[in-house]
């Protein structure tokens, strides 16, 4: 079923957060807001060299600290197993050897009665290292490559001679940071044993992935461990792995034989749950005078943790994006002594978005063609790589509604002409074509005798709005109040949830929740099935609907049943039915799955004596499909906004050439966006419901960040005719 | 566990320190090490986990609360600093289960996403009021950038805060 | 934080005598500096001596000074109806140079010692840092600055002075009040903060257990233009790459008194003399401030990452003094 169901029209509209009263008076409760009697906390060593082996470690004075129960090293620590994949590999269980591979690697973890104790303990704790020197440069000879790392790349037609033969060549290198998710959580970490069962609050995207993990480190059967995580501070890929510390976090517990509470510090968060990666990417155009691309190379590089997997395609984008015969994308990695490379909001696309658009941008000013003209005059209409129709596609509306929006015919093509005062203005656009995954994913629904349904999936809800939507959504399908529905999440012990990642959470989840509500309505029809009293006896699912808490008959609305009266009728307490989707196939359902589209428009002042940059207006107009709650996708989209603004700008983790340190792990040093950096923002959905999922959704977690950095990039060219091809552009660039 | 992991000299001792700390109206005497930060006091010691930890170091604002009526960072507050002080915290903003005026500003404007820092935008932005520093969106901006959002919710903060200037609390 | 003793003082000679006494013994004030440091494993006293119930704030005017106790928090400073009137550039620094959260704690003594963001003395896993144990280099000269010093700096120390609030009061040539076992003394600011040479952990001139007890400024004539400019990376919350305080009293046509400082150049608050005496005589031109800003820096120590600073500095002084002729007139 691909048809889009729209019952009461709840879906779609911008109610508040179900969760927002919990939020705005602090009781919502993320996981170290979690206290149990006797709870211990620790704290953590880390490596103060990126290569090498721990030498020397004594513990002798950490272990004599006040209220210290025990320091936990590689010397000391039991074998623990490697967690399975996710789809990539896990990292290595921590304290298994005396090898380091960065710097801000754990090298023991000290607990104790007080979060105070633990923590001065941890210094007392002297390491020394035998330091072998560390390959910290993509350059460097010694390190290693790996090519087309996904089996993403792709080819077709004859690059080579239709850039040789293309009437405009066009090559440039951009080059991007490494950014830090920096969620306002710092991650955390409490482990409860009780026997062998072990309950974990943590900080993860993930729980049904991070249950199997924590169990195979443990050597524990899987329904042994319950992950629970309700609320999350944000974390923005950052929780889609099972990272060391909480592992280190359970093996304190159970080595104290105490509840036990691990909460990264800030700069902890830098090294310890990865981090978007820089890239440096080439990109050669050919096109025609009148703007037809011929040619199309996109090349990227980006680091690698020396013993880590990532997942991070830069060109891959590319490969569709506009309507070319002749294109070569390509990523390769380099492993480095780096902390581990991990997903941030858009992974890959951000940078190669950046390269991509930017490359565009420097076109459109050497053919001396408006740049949103020769992106709709290379606009695909199919997908050219899969060679299928889109799922759905409205890009051409997102630049037209963008730019009557933004005024883009006030622009004066001139760099440099437009002038308020002491500041440049300058004008900038870029197309986004997204796209996604999605996983597998269960949902249970649940009518209760008093007539109110709960839905459950072992989800979580990141500050995406899966609470709301999901509740909008099955409350529609149930046809309910939505005062009467509660979703469910965040508890591992709920039916498996997908990750919230990839953009791909909100069909995954609201697919398996309309399964489980239609299984649901399909069971209390069961039940009156040979019932004579009930107006719904022998009623297909076909041939009923819902609404005002009852199923009522299409062909005679008034004949109908409530839920509560059929489950007093037949004297049930409650009903449940499960409910499941797995992706759609492209070959099968024949159409491309598309992601979202987007363009973005954005008007910069540049202050040119003295370099200092401001955002002044960010106009996004997005295809995302269907639109479950218009108050909160909009805040995804600016939200997005927000980080693609501090990728642009502030955003560059700065490692020390000499030791791989981190140099800015701090709030203080690390620069996101304030308030005051952030403009007015406009956003508008065009579009219709996607066909490739039954939920019609796309996906608007990630596309907000991606296509700000070229359209800023694009627009301070604009403005001060300077081409900046690295981000963050910052006022040593600028001035 | 290993014998290699507990015992020894003491290194240290643990200074102690009584406080009486006035939350949100209700006195607490607390007997504590004297490095507990009044953050760590309001979590770790009387449960009160509204108040978040987002950097301890005084460089994000997520632990905002208001001691004697004035907006302070309870990460680099002592506890022992706030004997006989009035604290505030976000548990103590709703009146008898009533939402303050911009707790609900910022339900309805849709002004945080995953809430982390939202306790502390909250507290933030009512002595924002209080200040008489919320006359226009540039200085609500300025005065309300010591309070970092990472999902990005500043445009709706912002609107939730002029809202609640414009329906007369403050700043009218 | 290591263990510490926590002493709650209760009047000013106590306090001196405890802290006097003992090395291991610091004060604590505000706390924004004092205990983020301990918190990173830079500081580590035995016992913190908690000054802020002492009779040391308050805000007064005596005629043409303004006394500021050491303990009246920026935000109160900067809330002074005399600092907007005639000290509109100072209230402008302090507004600039916190968060309101930390302008409420953060006291004026605090600031004029607060201590460097350099990111390698803050982390003591990195353990060359001249100004945290003298002899062990810099790893800031090798590694990566950015947010560092250029003036007063040498390869062994780049640390920068951050306060905002002291480049103004350098500007003012305010006066430190000094409380010692001994008995108290006055500095003036410039004559407070020492140069690093190759002692970079000696940043002023108190003796162990002095106590800043106030700060005397002196109020710019009625009718004088002032600014105070900050260029950084973020709009708010973000310490200066580069900053000027700017004060000019412009008398038929003509600069009567410049006084010119910056910030985020130096690793003490660095007034700009020169500078200074090329306007003075001067009219206020774009000229004549361009040419008076290009003397701002002389003899830069620069590294890689700190060498754009040498410019931005200059238009930085320059961009103030046009700001304060044509805009920072009496409010």
């Amino acid at each position: 079923m691909t048809t889009v169901e729209q019952r009461t029209g709840l879906v779609g509209q911008g109610v508040d957060r179900v969760d927002g009263p919990l939020k705005v008076t602090g009781a919502a409760r993320y996981p170290n807001d979690f206290s149990y009697p006797d709870l211990a906390y620790a704290a953590l060593v880390r490596s103060t060299v990126a290569a090498g082996r721990i030498s020397r470690l004594d513990t002798a004075a950490a272990l004599a600290s006040p209220g210290v129960l025990a320091v936990i090293t590689h010397q000391n620590a039991p074998r623990l197993e490697r967690a399975p994949d996710s789809g990539l590999t896990a990292p290595p269980p921590p304290l298994q050897d005396d090898r380091i591979t960065f710097h801000g690697q754990y090298v023991a973890v000290v607990v104790a009665d007080s979060a105070e104790e633990a923590t001065a303990a941890a210094r007392r704790v002297e390491a020394e290292y035998e330091p072998a020197e560390p390959i910290l440069d993509m350059g460097d000879p010694r390190a290693e490559w790996i090519t087309d790392p996904w089996g993403t790349d792709s080819s077709r037609g004859d690059l080579k001679g239709a850039l040789a033969s293309a009437e405009v060549r066009f090559e440039a290198t951009y080059t991007t940071a490494a950014n830090s998710n920096s969620p306002m959580g710092l991650f955390s970490t409490v482990a409860v044993w009780d026997g062998d069962d072990l309950t974990i609050h943590d900080s993860t995207q993930w729980p049904s992935y991070l249950r199997k993990a924590i169990a195979q480190v443990f050597s524990l059967p899987e329904g042994n461990v319950r992950v629970l995580c309700p609320y999350v501070g944000g974390a923005f890929g950052a929780g889609l792995r099972a990272w060391p510390h909480i592992m280190l976090a359970a093996l304190a517990a159970r080595t104290v034989g105490r509840p036990v509470k691990l909460v990264l510090t800030r700069p902890e968060m830098f090294t310890g749950v990865g981090h978007r990666t820089a890239s440096e990417q080439c990109v050669k155009l050919g096109a025609t005078r009148d703007g037809r691309l011929v040619a199309l190379a996109h090349e990227s590089t980006t680091p690698l943790q020396i013993e880590g997997t990532q997942f991070e395609p830069c060109t891959a984008g590319s490969a569709s994006a506009y309507a070319c015969p002749n294109v070569i994308t390509r990523d390769r990695q380099v492993r480095l002594n780096i902390p581990w490379c991990n997903f941030m909001r858009a992974p890959g696309e951000a940078q190669g978005n950046f390269a991509l658009e930017s490359a565009m941008d420097e076109l459109a000013y050497e053919l001396g063609m408006d740049p949103l003209e020769l992106r709709l005059r290379n606009y695909s209409e199919d997908n050219p790589r899969l060679e299928l129709p889109w799922s759905s596609k409205s890009l051409r509306e997102c630049y037209e509604v963008g730019a009557e929006r933004f005024g883009w015919s006030r622009r004066s093509p001139e760099p440099g002409s437009m002038r308020d005062g002491d500041s440049l203005i300058g004008y900038g656009v870029a197309g986004v074509s997204f796209f996604w995954y999605q996983e597998p994913c269960e949902a249970r629904a649940t009518l209760r005798k008093d007539g109110t349904a709960v839905v459950r999936s072992a989800v979580t809800d990141i500050g995406t709005g899966t609470y709301t939507v999901m509740t909008q959504l099955s409350a529609e399908c149930l046809g309910l109040d939505m005062a009467h529905v509660t979703f469910e999440l965040g508890d591992s012990d709920l039916p498996a949830g997908a990750a919230a990642g990839g953009s791909g959470l909100t069909a995954a989840v609201g697919s398996a929740v309309q399964a489980a509500c239609r299984n649901l309505v399909r069971a209390f029809l069961d039940t009156v099935r040979d019932d004579p009293t009930s107006p719904l006896q022998g009623c297909t699912i076909d041939e009923v609907s819902v609404g005002g808490g009852r199923i009522h008959r299409i062909d005679a609305p008034e004949s109908g049943e409530a839920y509560a009266d059929i489950l007093a009728a037949h004297g049930i307490g409650e009903l449940s039915a499960d409910g499941s989707s797995t992706p759609n196939d492209p070959k099968v359902a024949g159409m491309a799955p598309s992601g979202a589209f987007a363009a973005r428009f954005v008007e910069v002042r540049v202050d040119p004596d003295l370099g200092l940059m401001q955002v002044a207006r960010v106009v996004s107009v997005v295809d995302a499909g269907r639109i479950l709650n218009e108050k909160t996708a909009t805040s995804q989209i600016m939200g997005g906004t927000v980080g693609g603004i501090g990728m642009a700008m502030l955003e560059e983790i700065v490692t020390d050439p000499g030791t791989g340190r981190v140099a800015n792990a701090t709030f203080g040093d690390y620069l996101i966006p304030v308030n005051a950096d952030i403009p007015d923002m406009e956003v508008a959905f065009v579009g219709r419901p996607d066909r490739f999922n039954s939920v019609g959704v796309k996906g608007v977690g990630e596309i907000g960040l991606v296509g700000i950095g070229a359209a800023i990039a694009n627009a301070v060219h604009h403005a001060t005719g300077r081409r900046v091809r690295s981000l963050p552009i910052t006022i040593e660039q600028l001035f | 566990m290993a014998d290699d992991m507990t015992g020894g000299v003491p290194v240290a001792t643990v200074a102690r320190v009584g406080v009486t700390l006035t939350v949100n109206g209700a006195d607490y005497r607390l007997d504590l090490d004297s490095r507990v930060t009044l953050l760590d006091a309001l979590r770790d010691r009387l449960g009160m986990t509204g108040t978040k930890k987002g950097c301890d170091q005084g460089a994000c604002g997520a632990c905002t609360v208001m001691v004697d009526g004035k907006r302070v960072l309870s990460c680099l507050t002592l506890a022992a600093q706030c004997e006989g002080k009035d604290v505030t915290t976000i548990e103590g903003l709703a009146a008898d289960g009533v939402l303050h005026a911009m707790q609900e500003a910022f339900v309805r404007h849709d002004a945080f996403q995953c809430g982390y820092c939202t306790s502390g935008q909250i507290m933030s932005a009512v002595c924002l009021l209080a200040e008489g520093r919320a006359g226009s969106d540039d200085a609500i901006r300025q005065f309300m950038s010591g309070n970092l959002c990472r999902c990005g919710a500043y445009g709706n903060i912002v609107a939730a805060i002029r809202e609640v200037r414009d329906a007369g609390g403050h700043d009218a | 934080m290591r263990e510490f003793e926590y002493v709650r003082a209760g009047e000013v000679g106590q306090a001196v005598a405890m802290v006097t006494a003992d090395p291991e013994t610091s004060y604590l004030a505000g706390g924004t500096t004092q205990l983020d440091l301990m918190k990173d494993g830079v500081l580590a006293p035995d016992r913190l001596v908690d000054i802020t119930r002492l009779p040391l704030g308050g805000v007064t005017r005596d005629g043409d000074v303004l006394r500021v106790g050491a303990l009246a928090s920026m935000e109160e400073l900067a809330a002074d109806p005399t600092v907007a009137e005639r000290l509109p550039f100072l209230r402008e620094a302090l507004l600039m140079g916190a968060s309101p959260q930390l302008r409420n704690m953060a006291t004026i003594g605090g600031n004029l010692l607060q201590r460097t963001r350099c990111r390698y003395f803050r982390d003591p896993a990195v353990s060359a840092c001249n100004k945290r144990r003298r002899g062990t280099g810099c790893a800031a000269v090798q590694e990566v600055a950015r947010m560092h010093a250029i003036l007063g700096a040498s390869e062994h120390c780049i640390a920068l002075h951050p306060s905002d609030m002291a480049v103004a009061l350098v500007a003012l040539d305010a006066v430190v009040h000094l409380l010692g076992a001994g008995g108290s003394r006055s500095v003036p600011i410039r004559e407070f903060y020492l140069l690093p040479g190759d002692t970079p952990d000696v940043e002023n001139v108190l003796r162990h257990g002095e106590l800043i007890t106030a700060v005397e400024v002196p109020l710019l004539p009625p009718g004088a233009r002032s600014t105070y400019l900050k260029v950084r990376d973020r709009a708010s919350y973000e310490f200066a790459l580069t900053s000027a305080a700017v004060a000019l009293r412009i008398d038929g046509g003509v600069i009567g008194e410049a006084r010119v400082a910056m910030g985020g150049v130096g690793t003490v608050p660095w007034r700009a003399t020169t500078t200074e005496q090329m306007l003075e005589g001067s009219p206020p031109s774009p000229e004549v401030f361009a040419a008076a800003a290009e003397l701002a820096i002389t003899d830069p120590y620069v590294v890689p990452g700190t060498a754009f600073k040498v410019e931005l500095a200059k238009r930085t002084v320059a961009r103030a003094l046009r700001t304060a002729a044509t805009q920072g007139g009496p409010r």
